[in-house]
Order: C-alpha cells, then sequence, then structure tokens
C-alpha cells in the first residue's frame, strides 16, 4: 500500500494569461507550477508518512511539461512518481480524467489519496469526489489537516458550522483547502535526490482507460474585463466621497 | 506579477536540471522572504536572522564545496544562486559570499583535516556563521602591506592589529583572519569568544544595508596553536578565496541589472507621458536595448566563465575581467533604470535606488574596478603598475 496523491500542472497564478481565438493560449504562459491547493495535500501527505505512514507516490495526468512538477515534488521528498501522458488535457472531461487517475492510483496500489479541492486552471471541483465514486472510496472534502488515528484517519476541516473534525478509514480521498502548514522548501539535497529519481511515464491505454469521445466540451473561453483604473483622493474634503464609494461602489462597508 | 528573468540568448536551455532546479528554488525564496522583506531590513540595518537559517536550511551555502556536508554543487549552480540572491539584493548575495567564498572556502582548501570537521559542516547548515578580514583600516588595495601581526608564544599565538569592512563580523562565530607571522601572511581562525577579540559594528552606510559591516579588533587576542592554516602562506592564501567570490559577484551583478531592467520595463510600459507610454519613446527604447545588451553579454561572460570553472581551465584575469564588467554595467544599468523611473526612482517602492546604492560597494569591494583594470593591464602588458617600485 501506499499513499497517493493526485498533482495537476497549472499555470503559475502569478502568470500573465492570454486568450486567443476563443482559448487560454498554453505556449504563452510565461511559468508554469503545481496547482496550490495541491501543493497543501502534497505537504499534508508527506507529513502523514513521517508519521509513520507508507511511502508517497505523485501521479499526474498531463502533457510532458507536466514531468518537472514530478520532479519537483520528488525534491520534497516524494517517494516514486507516475505520469500518465495526455497530451492536450482540454480534450479530456473530468470523468475521463478521473477514469485515468483512478486507474493509476489502482496500478500504485493507494488506499489513501490526497488531492486539491479544485485546481487552479478549471476550478472544476471535481477530481476528488469523482476518483472517490469510482474507486468506492469515502471522500473528505475541504480539509486542511490529516492525522493518522487508529486504524484509519482525523481530518480537519472547515465547514460553515466551523472546524469539523471527521473520523475516516481507508479507502479515502481528502480534497485538500489551503492549511495552516507551513510548506516545505526544496532543499540541495532532496533536488540532487530527485534528480535520480525515475518517473514512471505510461499512457491512458497502458492503464486499460479508453478514452472515447469526450461528453463534455469547453466551447471558448474569454479574457475578464479589464480593470478600471484606480482612483486617488487626496485631502480630509474627499473622505465623504471615499465612504460612499467604498459603500455603494465597492460594497466593502 | 511573476518575475521573467531577463534571459534573451535563452542560457536557460544550456544549464543541467539540476543547475535549473536550484535555481529556482532560490528564485521563489527570494520571491517570497526577501523582496517583500528587504526594505524594512535595510531601514533597520539588519540582515534578517531568519535569512541566514533559510539559507542554510536550502543547503546552499559553501556551494561549489565537496564533503564535509557541504553541498558539492557545480561552479553554474553557485553562480545562479549568486545571481537569484543579488537579483533581492547584494547584501544577501554578500552573505552567502562571505560565508562560502571567503570563510568556509579557505578552511576547505586550507584547513587541517580536524579544522574542516570541526567548522565545515556547521557553517554548511548555517548554524556557524564566517567573516573574512583582510582589508585594514590604511590597506585596502594593498593588503600585502597588511599590519596586523601574529607571534608564535609556544603554546599559543597572540593575534594584534585591526581589520575593517568586514562583511558579517559582529554576527560571526569564526573569522578567518589574515595576519603576519615572521613577516609572511597566513591564516588565522578566530572564535567570537576569544580573550582579546571584538568586533564593533560599523554604521551609517548608505550602501549594503541589510549586510553587516564591523571591524575587527584584535588586542593581545590569544588563539590556540592549531588555528592556523596550516595549507598556505602568503597572499596566494586571500587571493584563491576572492577568486571564488569574484566570480561569484559576475553572476550576482547580472541578477541585480535583471531587477533593474525588469522594473524599467514595467515603468516604461506603464507610465504615460504626453499621452503616450514612455516605452514608446525612442529615447526610452535606446536605454532599454542598451540594457538589454549589456545583460546578454554579461551573462554570456558569467556562464562561460562557470564553465571555465567547473572544468579548471580558468586564470585569474578571466574572472578580474567578469567582475569588473558585469558590476560595472549593472552600476550603469541601476543608474538608467532610476532615470526611467524618474523621481518614483527614488522611492523604495521600486528595487532600482537600493541596487545602485549597493552596487557602489559591489564596485569597491572584492578589487576595486580600477583595480581589476591593473591586473588586466598587467597581464598584457607584462609590467605591473600597482606601485612605482620595480
Ligand atoms: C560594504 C563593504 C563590505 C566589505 N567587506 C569586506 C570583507 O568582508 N572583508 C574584507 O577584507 N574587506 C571587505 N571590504 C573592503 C574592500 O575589499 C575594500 O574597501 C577594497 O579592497 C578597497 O580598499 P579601500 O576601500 O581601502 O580603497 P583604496 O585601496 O584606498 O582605494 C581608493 C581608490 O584608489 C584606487 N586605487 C588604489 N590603488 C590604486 C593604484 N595602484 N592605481 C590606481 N588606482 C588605485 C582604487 O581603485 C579606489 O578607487 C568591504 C568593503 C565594503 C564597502
Amino acid at each position: 500500500m501506499a499513499i497517493g496523491v493526485l498533482l495537476k500542472q497549472v499555470p503559475d497564478t502569478t502568470a500573465k494569461i492570454g486568450v486567443s481565438e476563443g482559448r487560454v493560449d498554453e505556449t504563452a504562459v510565461s511559468k508554469w507550477s503545481m496547482s496550490p491547493y495541491d501543493e497543501y495535500a502534497l505537504e499534508s501527505a508527506l507529513r502523514l508518512k513521517e508519521a509513520g505512514g507508507e511511502d508517497v507516490v505523485a501521479i499526474t495526468c498531463g502533457p510532458t511539461r507536466a514531468a518537472k512538477m514530478l520532479t519537483d515534488a520528488a525534491a520534497v521528498g516524494v517517494d516514486s512518481l507516475l505520469h500518465v501522458l495526455v497530451d492536450d488535457l482540454s480534450a479530456l472531461d473530468s470523468t475521463q480524467v478521473q477514469s485515468i487517475l483512478a486507474a493509476a492510483l489502482g496500478r500504485a496500489d493507494c488506499d489513501v489519496v490526497f488531492c486539491g479541492k479544485q485546481a487552479a486552471d478549471t476550478n472544476a471541483g471535481s477530481t476528488g469526489p469523482g476518483v472517490a465514486l469510482l474507486l468506492g472510496a469515502s471522500c473528505v472534502s475541504h480539509v486542511s489537516e490529516v492525522s493518522p488515528d487508529g486504524g484509519g484517519y482525523l481530518a480537519l476541516r472547515a465547514s460553515t458550522g466551523g472546524d469539523e473534525r471527521v473520523q475516516v478509514s481507508a479507502p479515502c480521498i481528502f480534497a485538500f483547502d489551503k492549511g495552516d502548514e507551513e510548506l516545505r522548501r526544496p532543499n540541495v539535497r532532496g533536488i540532487m535526490m530527485a534528480k535520480k529519481k525515475a518517473i514512471e511515464t505510461i499512457s491512458p491505454s497502458d492503464l486499460g482507460v479508453s478514452l472515447d469521445n469526450s461528453r463534455v466540451t469547453v466551447v471558448s473561453h474569454t479574457p475578464p474585463p479589464e480593470k478600471p483604473p484606480g482612483q486617488k483622493f487626496e485631502g480630509a474634503e474627499s473622505v465623504a466621497t471615499v465612504v460612499g464609494k467604498l459603500r455603494d461602489e465597492a460594497n466593502v462597508i | 506579477m511573476a518575475y521573467e528573468a531577463l534571459d534573451f540568448y535563452d542560457i536557460d536551455a544550456l544549464l543541467t536540471e539540476e543547475e535549473r532546479m536550484v535555481r529556482d528554488m532560490v528564485r521563489d525564496w527570494v520571491d517570497k522572504e526577501v523582496i517583500p522583506n528587504i526594505e524594512e531590513a535595510c531601514r533597520e540595518g539588519v540582515f534578517p536572522d531568519k535569512w541566514r537559517v533559510d539559507l542554510g536550511e536550502m543547503g546552499i551555502l559553501g556551494a561549489p564545496l565537496k564533503g564535509y556536508g557541504c553541498p558539492g554543487l557545480s561552479y553554474i549552480a553557485y553562480g545562479l544562486i549568486c545571481q537569484e540572491l543579488e537579483r533581492g539584493d547584494s547584501g544577501v548575495r554578500s552573505f552567502a559570499s562571505v560565508q562560502g567564498s571567503l570563510a568556509m572556502y579557505p578552511i576547505w582548501d586550507f584547513g587541517s583535516e580536524e579544522q574542516k570537521n570541526h567548522y565545515l559542516p556547521g557553517m554548511a547548515t548555517g548554524e556557524l556563521i564566517g567573516c573574512f578580514g583582510l582589508t585594514e583600516p590604511d590597506y585596502g588595495s594593498n593588503p600585502g602591506d597588511m599590519i596586523t601581526r601574529a607571534e608564535d608564544k609556544g603554546d599559543h599565538y597572540l593575534l594584534n592589529g585591526a581589520k575593517m569592512w568586514i562583511t558579517n563580523g559582529t554576527t560571526a562565530d569564526l573569522a578567518v583572519v589574515w595576519a603576519k607571522l615572521d613577516g609572511v601572511i597566513r591564516g588565522f581562525i578566530v572564535e567570537k569568544d576569544d580573550p582579546g577579540f571584538s568586533a564593533p559594528e560599523m554604521t551609517g552606510k548608505h550602501s549594503l544595508k541589510a549586510s553587516v559591516t564591523s571591524e575587527l579588533v584584535f588586542q593581545d587576542c590569544q588563539i590556540p596553536k592549531d588555528r592556523i592554516l596550516p595549507g598556505v602562506k602568503g597572499l596566494k592564501g586571500p587571493f584563491s578565496c576572492l577568486n571564488n567570490a569574484r566570480y561569484g559577484i559576475s553572476w550576482g551583478a547580472v541578477g541585480a541589472a535583471q531587477s533593474c531592467f525588469d522594473s524599467a520595463k514595467e515603468y516604461a510600459l506603464s507610465r504615460i507621458q504626453f499621452g503616450h507610454p514612455i516605452a514608446s519613446f525612442q529615447l526610452i527604447q535606446n536605454k532599454l536595448s542598451w540594457m538589454l545588451r549589456e545583460i546578454t553579454k554579461a551573462q554570456l561572460l558569467a556562464y562561460h566563465l562557470g564553465n571555465k570553472k567547473d572544468d579548471g581551465t580558468w586564470i585569474p584575469e578571466q574572472i578580474s575581467l567578469a567582475k569588473m564588467n558585469n558590476v560595472d554595467i549593472a552600476l550603469e544599468i541601476a543608474r538608467m533604470s532610476r532615470d526611467i523611473h524618474g523621481a518614483n526612482g527614488i522611492l523604495d517602492e521600486y528595487p532600482v535606488m537600493r541596487h545602485m546604492a549597493n552596487l557602489e560597494s559591489v564596485k569597491t569591494y572584492e578589487g576595486t574596478h580600477d583595480i581589476h583594470n591593473l591586473i588586466l593591464g598587467r597581464h598584457i602588458t607584462g609590467i605591473q603598475s600597482f606601485t612605482r617600485e620595480p
């Protein structure tokens, strides 16, 4: 058995996103990074391992460039790396991606799985619950912390009523929110070890997943409207105007 | 907006994956820890202790040294580390240069086995801070005439004299001090609690404000006999350290220049005057294109020198050229960038004035700009012109 962590490479949240011909122009993305919630999932998976858990397997489904993210994960301590190579992720719908990930988790023999609650590019939020459904596993979402508890796990999650502690046993999936844990940084020793770590690269068909026509298609992307320019006010006499604007236009007071 | 380092000739493609990962690790750290805190550190005149801890945890101190807990990275990786640190602030790069090239390196190259085992592992993790005492109040460019003396007192050495302008001096746990023993320059390891040793901080700097600069005072300072570096005599000792640090500076200067270029480009594109972005005016474009040209040349120089450091085919004069050139163009780029920012250029909201002031120190330390000219002049003509004596 192993701890699985599902990682997705997305445009860095600080990178400029350009849309050309109704599509996000991936070739113009200056920086690709691990999706931020996945970083918390990874951190928590590594902590679970350190608390006496199994080895951690990082799994991604994506194009060749996503391999770099797996190596980055190895640099902070992931034990093995599995890359399901799919050149154009946007051609698949979420059920197809979930089938691939579920099969990959089966291959890596994972019964406890960590992922982000949503990816920063699609914001779909379907991976955790979808994969859980296919695996017949329990899914706890919006989790910020997981610790071993008897034979199972104790997860801390935000709920409308405040913090909620959930006891769950394997097989289970934790879909992570931003946690309070400080994310570990790589170090030179980790990088040197990561360099030696092989990435197992396979195709969806190696997993026995056939990709029939996708049932959901993203029709187009449009960039958000440009932000109106900032406004500047000076002097005590403008206080009333500013307060008015904060109340009526910005809705912050 | 994510920082996009200028890399016009795609040097990135020449790096190994390991070098790229180390570079990205340091770049991220600088974005998260240095840039948001640097102005406060400068205002208070401190090098935050967290930075020491982080640098140690990342495992980049003494980057190219092998064994004794040191990272064992390539010289290219060491250069990239310096570039990224100095993109944040020259003071951070100074800390790493002094620790790695000026304090760890002499122990690693000239120290006894016991000294290496005793000091290097702790220095690599940042638990022990080192400094390098060569310059004296009256002897800067010509350290060969230094006054600081060591006397052999049988069961110990006695040090007398003073060093000045010593980076990390006050915060250091140990100092590698160069002093004359029977007229010959030797290296000594002085620990912070040794009797007769003090390291008062120098204040009032307009440059490298986030870096600690100190005097080292030795007044009948007693150190045990096993603190002499056995492996080197004469100016070769300090100069070998300087070669490594100067090499790192040639990359560091590129980082500072990249930061100034980045800021100038963004500013020029968004600042509207006479109804148009100032970036649309030919004079501004000429400045930006000059920056691009000089940064690209400086990068190629540093990268090529890095390969020569890695395969051992370098000569010190090549390091002089790279240090001199790259700091020179970085300083000029900082000034030009400051100009493009107009009045905003003097504010701490932009990094340019800070880089500009920092680079004035960088131009002077590790061999002044003109001392490197003289080193090259001697190389070309075979005639030394440092002093009038033959
Ligand atoms: C912030 C900072 C940190 C430093 N950190 C350290 C440190 O950690 N350890 C350390 O040992 N030192 C350190 N130094 C000292 C630095 O190395 C010296 O300042 C440098 O070597 C120059 O010496 P000087 O300041 O005495 O200038 P001088 O040698 O007095 O030079 C003054 C001017 O005269 C020129 N000049 C000198 N000789 C000649 C010549 N023969 N022909 C033509 N021109 C000449 C120089 O180029 C310069 O322009 C630091 C300096 C600074 C500013």
